[in-house]
């Protein structure tokens, strides 16, 4: 509900990232170190959503055997 | 030099420098047949060596204590004077060689008091030979000595002396100055360059805190002076002045025990580490033990507060990330410096280490402990720091993985590769889960659509922890499938190279955790392969929500909205409401056809509205009660615990100003705020529309009550005012907001509806029907402003503020239960 302007952000090292588009080549990350971080995080498994609490219903039993 | 330099202490029986201090070594004329050795070489570097070495002996008077202010001046015919304000050199006769000591200094190789440790502590000189280099080295030289209220004068000529040293008048202080020409027969290019000088002075400045450095260019009228307070630290903050810093200069100024260690040093954004190390104020580029020591306390210092903070509990950073963005200055000065090499390029003594840390340690620590904001972006860069190292790690590991996958001929996971290679023709479902994989493999057109089943939980799940994410292999797995390289974009602009779909197509359930499994792919895709999303490759799916059979005939539903007005149009056929006026007297109305269409648009939106009041925890019949001709107060107000209902903005507003005026002090907003201390004020959108709806209401003669149940009076049961009827069918409604449901439900009549929850729910046919025939399907392409959409979504659900997320989800469980809604 903020009103104060959006200033884009690094996803993340946090650093504004004022200015043109074109100025940031790894977008939408502040550098290509930020974005290989990234990308080790995704390979790590870092990044997880809370569940929804599905039931396990719609998938086969021995799914949870793996 | 009491508030700047602090020298190192001279005891009072050290401080005299007399001709007894001189020892004579070796004789002088070696100077000129080898100038290499002394000066490095006889090219400009050399040249202006000549000048630092005077002027690390007037540095050596200021250490020891007894120089302000040092003045360079380049001369009309090119010499160059060096003048301090130090003692001055003696000029009485030297006790040994027989010559007056200034001379001896002058003249004489392995002559000075620089091997004498009582007369100075620490030196930056060469050992005693810079003044004898000078002269070797110079057509002429002269020499002037400030001291005992008498100024002394000699002149030399390629280093012999060619007068006596003469009294030439009366002097007011003490000091001394060298003025030379150094000799074109030594030297190719003679010629003083003031930019040179001027950054080695700046230099020096920064190094000597206090001490002032003149410049003076006599050729063209130009002046510099330089003279820092700040010392070292002023010295990084010069070096960072454009880079983006990330916590203020930390400055370490301690001795320890008979060495003097300064140290200044700042983080910044950058990758790069900055450190210039110097011994005695000569700079060694290879750094040495004092480095060591520098890069041993980061590590140690800043490792056991991140250890202690819990920062590093996933990721262990080593030495180098410590030093990743750090700019810094290490200075240190030692009685008996020794250098690997003539010209310093690395210091060698051992207690040089121990003791910069010692230095840096305590203070390092109590700064993060008393800065924590500064703790933690400092502990923050590190980990980074130590992340990209690891992370580049694991790419270069993704990337061979994926690579053994291609070359290994079969694809990689569980991918159903479609027949054509043509990447124009081609597409790729990701669909979530195992089942609906199933499904989509048997129904798709295997020549130009691909499958690849996500799974989006975690492989293992023995402890049963409720997550969706994308495992290490789906991630490689997806990379390969779609085969564009996520390295530097820039190195690879051709975003179409090695891309083997056109269509990159996400198909998940229409449930939380799809929701969940499609932000995550889109957030992947938006962050790794962003020129496929700007490109228009990425799209999702959008499977029917609801089968319909009737008469025997299925057909599909796409969205909640399509199936509500379609059992609305069917449920308002034939159909009328009547009512009956309040109280039972008088004549009842009827309303149909196109007006009770409208009436029931009406009261879905206001049914919209309703729930989301009562999803607040209002309840409805105290709202009413609340109503007057303004209709419902949309705002509210809790003033220190004292509940308030409002119509409009303003009144709102005044009444906290009335309130504050009341209690006498001042309330704030915010949930962590004592109650007795709070204003909240809460907006509730909602009421607006409640009352937009409500005002058309008049015509039909409803009133608010009508959203209630009817009271019961005097013990008898209350008659229902409204009557829906439908053919045979009388349906008494016991408020107003049944309307709607019970339209759809006469709308229901038959036919039976399924709602798919899992896309695993259909079989292949129906699969390819609704979703993914070419020819019937409806795709959604993912423009960049959906995928930074669902960035922004991750990141609010991932990241560590807990009052956006709760916000977030709160939100975003309403529009779940939407979805979720069964459509009868």
């Amino acid at each position: 509900m903020g009103t104060n302007p959006v200033t884009r952000k690094c996803p993340v090292c946090n650093a504004e990232m004022p200015g043109p588009l074109a100025e940031w080549p790894a977008l939408p990350f502040c550098s290509q170190k930020c974005k290989t971080i990234d990308l080790g995080r995704w390979l790590g498994e870092r990044y997880r959503m809370p569940s929804g609490g599905r039931t396990e219903s719609t998938e086969s039993p021995s799914d949870s055997e793996e | 030099m009491s508030e700047g330099n602090t020298p190192i202490p001279v005891p009072e029986d050290m401080g005299t420098y007399s001709g007894e201090n001189v020892q004579i070594l070796r004789d002088a004329d070696h100077i000129r047949r080898r100038p290499g050795v002394y000066i490095g070489d006889v090219n400009a570097s050399g040249l202006h060596h000549l000048v630092y070495e005077l002027v690390y002996n007037s540095v050596d008077e200021a250490l020891a204590g007894h120089c302000k202010v040092i003045h360079v001046q380049i001369d009309i015919d090119g010499s160059v004077m060096v003048r301090d304000d130090g003692r001055g050199i003696p000029v009485d006769m030297h006790p040994t060689a027989g010559r007056p000591t200034l001379e001896v200094v002058m003249t004489t190789v392995g002559a000075g008091a620089k091997f004498d440790k009582n007369t100075y502590r620490t030196s930056a000189g060469l050992h005693g030979m810079g003044a004898k280099a000078v002269t070797a080295l110079s057509r002429w030289t002269e020499a002037q000595v400030r001291r005992d209220g008498r100024t002394y004068q000699q002149r030399y000529e390629k280093g012999k002396a060619v007068s006596e040293v003469i009294d030439i008048g009366a002097a007011r202080d003490t000091g001394t100055q060298v003025q030379f020409m150094p000799d074109p027969e030594i030297f190719s290019d003679v010629r003083f360059d003031f930019d040179t000088l001027e950054n080695r002075l700046r230099e020096l400045a920064f190094l000597n805190k206090g001490l002032s450095f003149h410049l003076k260019d006599l050729r063209v009228n130009r002046e510099e002076t330089y003279c820092f307070m700040g010392g070292v630290g002023e010295y990084v903050a010069y070096l960072n002045r454009a880079e983006d810093v990330i916590h203020p200069v930390i400055v370490v100024d301690r001795q320890i025990d008979h060495i003097r260690v300064e140290v200044a040093l700042q983080y910044t954004r950058n990758d790069d580490e900055r450190v210039r190390c110097y011994a005695n104020n000569a700079y060694n580029p290879v750094g040495g033990t004092h480095l060591a020591g520098f890069r041993s306390s980061l590590t140690r210092t800043i490792g056991a507060y991140g250890e202690k903070m819990n920062f590093f509990k996933e990721i262990k950073p080593v030495g180098e990330d410590y030093r990743e963005g750090v700019t810094a200055i290490v200075s240190i000065q030692h009685p008996e410096p020794q250098f690997e090499s003539q010209n310093k390029i690395r210091l060698l003594n051992s207690d040089v280490d121990g003791a910069v840390q010692t230095a840096m340690n305590d203070v390092l620590a109590r700064y993060l402990e008393e800065n924590p904001a500064e703790g933690k972006r400092i502990v923050t860069k590190v980990l980074l720091a130590a992340e990209a190292r690891e992370a580049a790690a694991k790419a270069r590991k993704a990337l061979k993985d994926r690579k053994s996958i291609l070359s290994g001929g079969g694809l990689p996971g569980k991918l159903f590769d479609c027949t054509s290679r043509n990447p124009d023709e081609s597409e790729l479902f990701l669909v979530e889960g195992d089942s609906a994989g199933g499904s989509a493999e048997a129904g798709r057109d295997r020549r130009i659509q691909a499958v690849l089943p996500l799974r989006g939980k975690p492989l293992n799940v023995e402890k049963a922890r409720l997550e969706n994410l994308l495992n290490n292999n789906e991630i490689i797995a997806l990379i390969s499938a779609i085969g564009v390289d996520i390295g530097n974009e820039k190195e690879y602009p051709d975003v179409r190279k090695g891309l083997r779909y056109n269509r990159v197509i996400i198909m998940t359930d229409a449930d939380v955790d799809g929701q969940h499994i499609r932000t995550l792919l889109l957030t992947f895709f938006y962050r790794q392969m962003n020129m496929l999303v700007a490109n228009g490759h990425i799209f999702v799916a959008r499977p029917p929500l609801y089968k319909v059979v009737q008469k025997k005939q299925a057909r599909y539903v796409a969205t909640r909205e399509q199936m509500t007005v379609e059992l609305l149009e069917r449920g308002l056929k034939d159909t009328r409401l009547v009512v009956y006026p309040p109280g039972g007297g008088g004549d009842e109305s009827v309303i149909e056809g196109d007006v009770l269409k409208t009436l029931s648009q009406q009261t879905a939106r206001l049914d919209e509205a309703l729930v989301l009041l009562e999803r607040r925890g209002i309840a409805l019949p105290t709202m009413l009660a609340r109503i007057t001709d303004k209709g419902m107060p949309a705002f509210k107000t809790i003033a220190a615990g004292i509940e308030a209902w409002w119509h409009t903005r303003a009144e709102a507003v005044a009444f906290r100003e009335e309130t504050q005026k009341k209690l006498g002090r001042e309330l704030s907003a915010g949930e962590s705020i004592p109650a007795q201390d709070a204003f909240i004020f809460q907006e509730l959108h909602e009421v607006h529309d409640i009352n937009a709806i409500m005002s058309t209401f008049a015509g039909f003669c409803f009133h608010p009550t009508d959203l209630v149940p009817p009271a019961s009076v005097a013990g008898r049961e209350a008659v229902p005012r409204l009557i829906l009827e439908s053919g045979d069918s009388r349906k008494p409604l016991v408020t107003l907001r049944e309307l709607v449901s019970e339209l759809r439900r006469l709308g229901e009549k038959g036919m039976t509806i399924t709602r798919f929850k899992g896309l695993g729910e259909m079989d292949p046919e129906e699969l390819w029907d609704t979703t993914l025939d070419p020819e019937h399907r409806t795709l959604m392409q993912v423009k960049l402003d959906d995928a930074a959409a669902a960035d922004e979504m991750f990141r609010t659900l991932m990241g560590e503020k807990v009052e956006p997320r709760r916000d977030f989800i709160n939100k975003h469980a309403l529009l779940m239960e939407e979805i979720d809604y069964h459509g009868a």
